[in-house]
């Protein structure tokens, strides 16, 4: 399945729910991903300006924002709805704002609240898992999704 | 790889990536490499689970950060002597940028100025060569670090050490000071063996493939976001400045024996020869000291007495044997006169 969203330059996060595009398509629900990358400018007047623009210059460090808009175009509710999206290997977890959800940092074996993972030491030890170590972001959705309800999910995340 | 079922009951998923080997550098992900995501979404209708749906590939390049550190290495000047040969300043350069780049190394005698480590540069050095550790001591070692003009194909978080080498004019004075700069300055790599041509920043409009943007700090003398980094180390000289002073006493007289005793004849008499080296400068070492026994006087056999010490500028009666008497002349070898100490030769010889 293949769907595109426009592309505001500077995609508001506070705007409306953009329509996800009504596909036809086999499936009943659709999901797309597009990243952003955060810039922070200061104009002349010293005031700074953050702004979220395609990611053509991209570099170490720089700020990005994951996006993902997922829409129920079937007839029925689903439920069980769970919306995965593996963190790519360049990109440090940078949190998210979210409400349910949960991470892995073993390549989605097992998932939890960052602050109650661990990660195993070379010398058999653990420590606690740090969000760059956040292998998997997932959200699992307590309600089930009327049929036509879109919604938007968004993490952070930042170029290693 | 399995998943953990959810409290609510949710089927597997089937997108997950498999983690693939990527080297985690601090300089940060290599350039050109894509960063490319994926979600993916598993639901049920009617109770029953349903296929899981991926989203569409959002994918970009991660563009060439170009950043680079020259810096001094010991925080301390290089101390040097006049005439010296083969004077080395040690310097680090460190690729930070998330490629591997060639670096163009430039070196630069200032002209007056503070110099890195203090005092005011009042002279150069001379034949300045840049050296590569090429065997990895970050010791200069002659006929074995190579000369070099360019860094090649130096990795990303890679660190190269630099050696300045110069040459110290004689005649310089203790505490003269030369500031050296080292300047490197990114070049494109790729091709090994040759210097790569300057390195371009995109500029206007992006593009989606590989950019390149100058992200290095403003080094002593050059710019932030211009590909090069600078920095300043410096020699200073310390050299022995030595002042040489002779006393006699009166040690016996054949008459008055130790007792106040008279220079009459046949008296012997203590010669003693000071050697101060002035604070502030070096060691000298391997000072020699001749003197001619005086008209009219005998040298005393086996009387010379080297390296003795000196207390509020009067002779010590110490100091141990040595020296040499020949063809009416004393001579003897200092081994070393520490800066702002003074040693001795002490020699005696009786009134004929």
């Amino acid at each position: 399945m293949k769907r595109m969203i426009s592309i505001a330059f500077a995609l508001s996060l506070a705007s409306a729910l953009p329509g996800v595009a009504q596909a036809q398509s086999a499936n009943a629900v659709a999901i797309d991903s597009n990243v952003m990358v955060e810039r922070t400018t200061t104009d002349t007047a010293g005031r700074s300006q953050t702004m979220l623009e395609e990611p053509r210059v991209v570099v170490p460090g720089d700020k990005l924002v994951f996006v993902l808009n997922y829409r129920n175009n079937g007839v029925r509710p689903a439920t069980d709805f769970v919306v995965t999206n593996p963190l790519p290997q360049a990109v440090a977890f940078d949190g998210t704002s979210d409400a349910d959800t949960s991470v892995s940092v073993d390549g989605g074996r097992n998932w939890g609240q960052l602050a109650t993972l661990t990660i195993r030491n070379a010398d058999g030890t653990n420590r606690p898992a740090r969000a760059e170590d956040v292998t998997h972001i997932r959200w699992a959705f307590q309600q089930p999704i009327p049929a036509g309800r879109a919604g938007r999910l968004m993490f952070r995340g930042v170029v290693r | 790889m399995t998943i953990k079922k959810l409290h609510m009951g949710s089927c597997g998923i089937v997108a997950l990536a498999v983690a693939s080997a990527t080297p985690a550098f601090a300089s940060g992900t290599t350039a050109g490499s894509s960063i490319t995501n994926t979600a993916s979404i598993s639901y049920s209708v009617g109770g029953v689970s349903q296929p899981s749906v991926n989203s569409n590939t959002d994918s970009f390049v991660v563009d060439r950060k170009v950043n680079l550190t020259v810096a001094e290495v010991g925080s301390a000047t290089t101390v040097v002597a006049p005439g010296q040969t083969g004077a080395y300043t040690t310097f680090t350069l460190q690729n930070t940028s998330n490629a591997v780049l060639d670096f163009a190394l430039t070196s630069a005698q200032t002209a007056g100025g503070t110099a890195a480590h203090g005092g005011t540069d009042n002279f150069d050095v001379t034949g300045v060569t840049i050296y590569s550790d090429t065997n990895s001591n970050g010791v200069y070692d002659a006929g074995t670090d190579t000369a070099v003009t360019y860094i090649d194909e130096l990795a990303a978080d890679a660190t190269v050490t630099l050696f300045v080498v110069g040459n110290v004019p004689s005649g310089r004075a203790t505490g003269d000071v030369s500031n050296v700069r080292l300047t490197a300055t990114g070049r494109e790599g790729g091709t090994g063996g040759s210097m790569g041509a300057a390195l371009v920043q995109t500029t206007g409009a992006n593009t989606a493939a590989m950019d390149t943007v100058f992200a290095d700090g403003a080094g002593v003398s050059d710019a932030a976001r211009d590909a090069a980094h600078s920095d300043d180390d410096d020699y200073t000289v310390a050299t022995a400045t030595l002042t040489v002073s002779k006393s006699s006493s009166v040690v016996s007289d054949p008459i008055n024996s130790t007792t106040n005793p008279k220079a009459i004849p046949g008296a012997v008499i203590s010669y003693c020869i000071q050697v101060a080296n002035a604070s502030g400068g070096a060691a000298a070492t391997s000072v020699s000291v001749s003197d001619i026994v005086p008209a009219n006087m005998t040298y005393v056999a086996s009387s010379i007495r080297l390296n003795g010490t000196v207390t509020g500028g009067v002779c010590n009666a110490d100091g141990v044997a040595g020296g040499s008497f020949s063809s009416g002349t004393v001579s003897g070898t200092i081994a070393t006169v520490a800066a702002g100490d003074t040693r001795t030769l002490v020699f005696q010889a009786t009134i004929n």
